[in-house]
């Protein structure tokens, strides 16, 4: 930590402390240990000290005990010529400069009790609200509970211009921020400057004018740590509890507007206990390492028009939208439209021109939220029947955002887009297809109200991991290229880091459990190798979905040690499905057929099985209706296998993993394979060359047998021999 | 060797959740075995049963549900002291359904004004049920929640889209919220979690996994309240650990089949018993799914359930 901003900060906690005790003194002296003390209509008596302390100070006696902390907690002024860790000393300064103020506020109230309106509104001869008392606390605590109002801004001082107030003032309220003010900046308040200016303040407004000194600042502190007992269930005393409620939930940071003097460091550093960062206007150092707050502590010389947007994100507010301002319906129910050849007003992609989508993530830094960018004509400069080269790339950043994530964000392209009544979207990538109808035209839809869908639904749907957005639409050749060209260059890293990962790389799997609902004890295990049996859920889409929603069905797995390499079978991981499972399944395989096979749902793709005669197995697709070797056309399998039941000799799988390198190890592979319905075979077709040239077979495809051979084993089991398969020799299955 | 009854073994126990204000509170919850398995475990509180109020005249009953109500149908109060006194109520459930906005659409403070009167006239506990429009729910039981600060209401529906303004309204003013998911074990799980990252205390949660009327899907609703109960007593999902209501009578009472005549549908019997004994034995078979608390409507429907209640827990 700085040790500039420590030493000034401790020389102001011990300015303040020092002040405290004078008052106490004097006022002791006028009125007794016995004068009631209190701060006005609170069962939190003076709420920081009670909470961090759980001492309830209710009269001018029971501050000694208080004072007493204070000066244990202040340390040494700071030496000029020592260099020590001084983030801690700090700290503690910071601590006992707001029980210090608490104390002194308390005893304004006592001598000077109508220096505070004790109301919601300023009244036309006093502006300064004072402390909220429990009315206010439990009406306006609920919104920092539910989420209607994030945080409070704390702003010590005035800004430059009365303008410059009213433009911060109003974009913390744009973003349900309250406002919290106290401390003038030369001889000015930020709360005065509001009014000449002729906004409206009071807790209504969510601008509070809590009072003229820096000392008021305690009126936030008591805010946030009284909300932490109030709906966290906090108790008085608890301070490690309250401090991480705070951190945790309530959205709130300092902001000093002018000269930061040793008194407000001091203010500043207390603050960071309860991680509310500083974002200050003035040049003073930073403290940018990570440590109590989530993100920076102290970031300063931020230009007035950008210091909503940079504190917002050093304090890792997330941004809400709403609403989708665009002039069409939108919603799941226009997924499923087409738009035909006569509707049909303008296309892009598709192979008829240029086409190519592309989310990647970016430095927070790089990205400006909200931005929609368009180069080239728009619908509104086209004629009907026309056709442009298109490209979307939309560029997010996120504290949260990790580029694995990237192509999970690309894949939502497609039905966003499609919610929007009047368009088309068909396709991924380089093949993705738009249309766009007459009626969406006539109504004033432009190629650019799609950058603001993917603003305002990334948001919605991925707030946990996408904190900026800002999308690039082009329909101009040149830039359209550009795109193109950064897309393959990203989609081939993509597809090398999917290749490349294996189970052996990962140390975490995902459990999946969306399916308990009907299959109760059923458990997914998901590995980088072994996608969802379902085909919709591989270990990446788990990975995010863990990310975005830590409460959901997908559970980070550390598999631990590995006791059977070749069934696939991890510690971490069978004592996990033991767990989840409810105690039914005590032993799973991730690579097994016959040994402890793994549950399934009912939403497996694929059934396999083993064929005892021909010594192989086979594999059955959801989409063939007809009969298969062993007997049982898929519909019976699927009763064999579902329900969350372990049977040998039965297993739910995902199309994906027919082609791993991991598909039924224990059974020897995809060697073991003899029958294919051929649908599934032609479509796995290509997937199956590399595996079979690492097999040293690479004809294998033509000796697995299909409906056109047989459906039965005896059918098959001449053509098996015929083609020299090699189950035939492997050793029995049995 | 004589023969044994085979027993299974519990690991789990149901929370005990006081209801109502300090002094006259009920409790529910508390059972360490299946409802009514009183061989295996204990169920140290009786199944509870709310009656039915309406926060303004309802214009769609039948005249079976209708009539034991004639006197008082106008006056939510008048209404719940009937039930109190003349039927012994153990509970009220307030049900808010002119706020609907496809009804009457009353605005939030007028619903919390008759929740407020409703709630000064009865000493037992109130249950205070919405309209089930996530938006509306939300303005509406966030006044409800404070205007009666401190009575430990039972405010529902709490969904997905809600919880967080209604569950910080119930922390504020210290009510018991009613967590309410679609049939579906994972969302129930999964919205109890939510609330307890929220912070709601775990004994102010009552769980309302939906319920549908006999011949509406209750056996669906049946095996996922079951399936709870099984998930809590033997599975050590203390996230299920808690007490189950069931809001029935509206759904009973909105079918078909209670209110078609006999001259237009002979085979369906007396029109007088037919809704009766449809909403007794939809509160019979929740009942033994595992429901703590029944919200009723027909003093008849009641007495027959009571009756079942009590010979249960005797073992009659």
């Amino acid at each position: 930590m700085s040790k500039i901003i420590c030493s000034a900060a401790i020389r102001g906690a011990r300015n303040i402390v020092g002040m405290a005790e004078a008052k106490y003194e004097e006022a002791l002296k006028k009125w007794g240990p016995d004068q009631k003390i209190e701060f006005p209509n609170t069962t939190y008596y003076l709420p920081i000290i009670y909470g961090m302390l759980g001492i309830p100070v209710s009269t001018l006696g029971d501050v000694k005990q208080v004072m007493d902390k204070c000066n244990e907690l202040v340390p040494a002024a700071v030496s000029d010529n020592v260099w020590l860790p001084y983030l801690a000393p700090a700290l503690e300064a910071g601590m006992a400069t707001f029980f210090a103020e608490e104390i002194i506020e308390a005893i304004r109230y006592l001598e000077e009790p109508d220096f505070y309106t004790k109301g919601e509104d300023p009244l036309p001869d006093n502006i300064w609200l004072g402390t909220a008392d429990d009315i206010i606390l439990r009406k306006r605590g609920v919104e920092f509970v539910d989420g209607t109002a994030p945080g409070f801004a704390a702003i010590l001082g005035a800004a430059p211009s009365n303008e410059i107030a009213v433009k911060i003032a109003l974009e913390l309220q744009e973003k349900n921020l309250y406002v919290f003010m106290c401390a003038d900046h030369e001889g000015k308040t930020m709360s005065e400057q509001l009014i000449e200016a002729g906004v409206q303040i009071g807790w209504p407004t969510r601008l509070v004018s809590f009072g003229p000194s820096y000392t008021a600042a305690v009126f936030a502190m008591g805010f946030a740590t009284r909300a932490a007992m109030s709906f966290g269930g906090v108790q008085p005393g608890d301070f490690a509890r309250n401090l991480r409620y705070n951190k945790d939930r309530i959205f709130a940071f300092a902001m000093p507007l002018g000269t930061v003097t040793d008194e407000w460091y001091a203010n500043a550093a207390g603050a960071i206990n309860w991680g509310f960062p500083t974002i200050a206007d003035t040049p003073i150092p930073e403290i940018l390492p990570t440590g109590v707050c989530t993100y920076e502590h102290v970031v300063s010389n931020v230009p007035h028009d950008k210091i909503v947007a940079r504190a917002v994100e050093v304090r890792g507010l997330k941004v809400s939208v709403t609403k989708i301002d665009i002039p069409m319906s939108y919603g799941p129910a226009f997924e499923g439209e087409r738009i035909r050849k006569d509707d049909l007003y303008f296309e892009c992609g598709g192979g008829r021109t240029l086409g190519v989508e592309l989310t990647v993530s970016k430095d927070m830094s790089e990205v400006e939220d909200g931005k929609v960018e368009m180069v080239g004509p728009d619908l509104d400069q086209v004629k009907e029947g026309d056709k442009l080269p298109f490209a979307m790339l939309i560029e997010v950043a996120g504290r949260q955002m990790q580029s694995d994530f990237e192509p999970i964000l690309e894949r939502q392209i497609h039905h966003l887009v499609n919610y929007v009544q009047g368009i088309m979207h068909i396709g991924q990538r380089s093949i993705m297809w738009i249309r766009v109808g007459k009626a969406a035209v006539e109504k004033g839809f432009l190629l650019k109200h799609l950058g603001k869908v993917m603003h305002a639904k990334y948001h919605q749907d991925f707030g946990n991991i996408v904190d900026k957005v800002q999308v690039k639409i082009y329909t101009d050749e040149e830039k359209v290229k550009e795109v193109l060209e950064q897309a393959k260059r990203v989609y081939k890293q993509r597809d090398a880091r999917v290749e490349g990962m294996t189970d052996e790389t990962e140390e975490t799997y995902y459990s999946c459990t969306l399916c308990q609902s009907f299959a109760p004890s059923h458990v997914c295990v998901i590995t980088p190798e072994r996608a969802g049996m379902c085909g919709a859920y591989n270990w990446l889409d788990c990975k995010a979905s863990f990310e975005i929603n830590p409460t959901g069905p997908n559970q980070p797995i550390i598999k631990g040690e590995c006791t059977a390499p070749v069934l696939g079978q991890w510690k971490g991981i069978t004592d996990f499905v033991y767990k989840a499972s409810r105690q039914k399944v005590e032993q799973v395989s991730a690579y097994s057929l016959m040994n402890s096979p793994m549950t399934a749902c009912g939403c497996f793709e694929c059934v396999a099985t083993i064929l005892p005669m021909c010594n192989g197995i086979m594999v059955v697709n959801r989409d063939f209706m007809g009969m298969t070797p062993c007997g049982m056309k898929f519909t019976t399998l699927a009763g064999m296998v579902g329900g969350g039941n372990q049977t040998p000799g039965f297993l739910g799988v995902s199309k994906y993993y027919i082609c791993s390198k991991k598909f039924l190890v224990a059974e020897g592979g995809l060697k073991r394979v003899a029958w294919l319905p051929k649908m599934l075979k032609e479509e796995l077709a290509e997937r199956m060359k590399p595996i079979c040239e690492e097999m040293g077979i690479p004809n294998f495809a033509d000796m697995i047998a299909d409906e056109t051979v047989g459906t039965t084993e005896e059918e098959i089991l001449p053509f098996l021999e015929e083609k020299g398969h090699p189950a035939l020799t492997m050793d029995p299955l049995m | 060797m004589a023969f044994e009854v085979p027993k299974v073994s519990y690991t789990g126990k149901i929370r005990e959740i006081p209801l109502g204000r300090e002094g006259s509170t009920v409790t529910v919850g508390g059972e360490s075995c299946y409802s009514f398995h009183l061989f295996e475990g204990e169920m140290p509180y009786t199944p509870k049963i709310a009656m039915e109020v309406y926060d303004s005249e309802p214009e769609d009953w039948s005249d079976t549900a209708l009539e034991p109500f004639a006197d008082v149908i106008k006056d939510p109060v008048a209404w719940a002291r009937k039930c109190i006194d003349t039927y012994g109520a153990e509970m009220i459930a307030l049900q808010l359904a002119s706020t609907d906005p496809n009804d009457k659409d009353i605005s939030a403070d007028e619903a919390a004004k008759i929740t407020k009167k409703v709630a000064d006239a009865v000493e037992v506990p109130l249950i205070v049920w919405g309209c089930a429009n996530v938006e509306k729910d939300t303005e509406v039981l966030k006044a409800v929640c404070e205007v009666c600060e401190g009575k430990n209401l039972i405010i529902g529906p709490v969904v997905e889209g809600n919880y967080r303004a209604i569950g910080a309204a119930a922390i504020a003013y210290k009510h018991t919220v009613v967590a309410s998911t679609p049939i579906d074990i994972n969302l129930a799980k999964q919205l109890n979690i939510l609330l307890g990252n929220l912070n709601v205390p775990d004994e102010k949660i009552i769980i309302d996994p939906s319920t549908g009327a006999l011949g509406y899907g209750l056996e669906y609703c049946y095996s996922v309240m079951e399936r709870i109960r099984m998930a809590a007593l033997v599975q050590e999902d203390e996230r299920l650990q808690f007490p189950i209501i069931s809001n029935l009578a509206k759904e009973v009472w909105k079918t078909k089949e209670v209110k078609v005549t006999e001259a237009e549908a002979p085979l369906l019997g007396d029109l007088g018993k037919r809704g009766i004994l449809m909403e007794a034995l939809t509160a019979q078979c929740v009942l033994l799914a595992g429901a703590n608390i029944l919200v009723m409507r027909h003093p008849e429907a009641i007495s027959l359930v009571k009756q079942s209640i009590k010979d249960l827990m005797t073992g009659k």
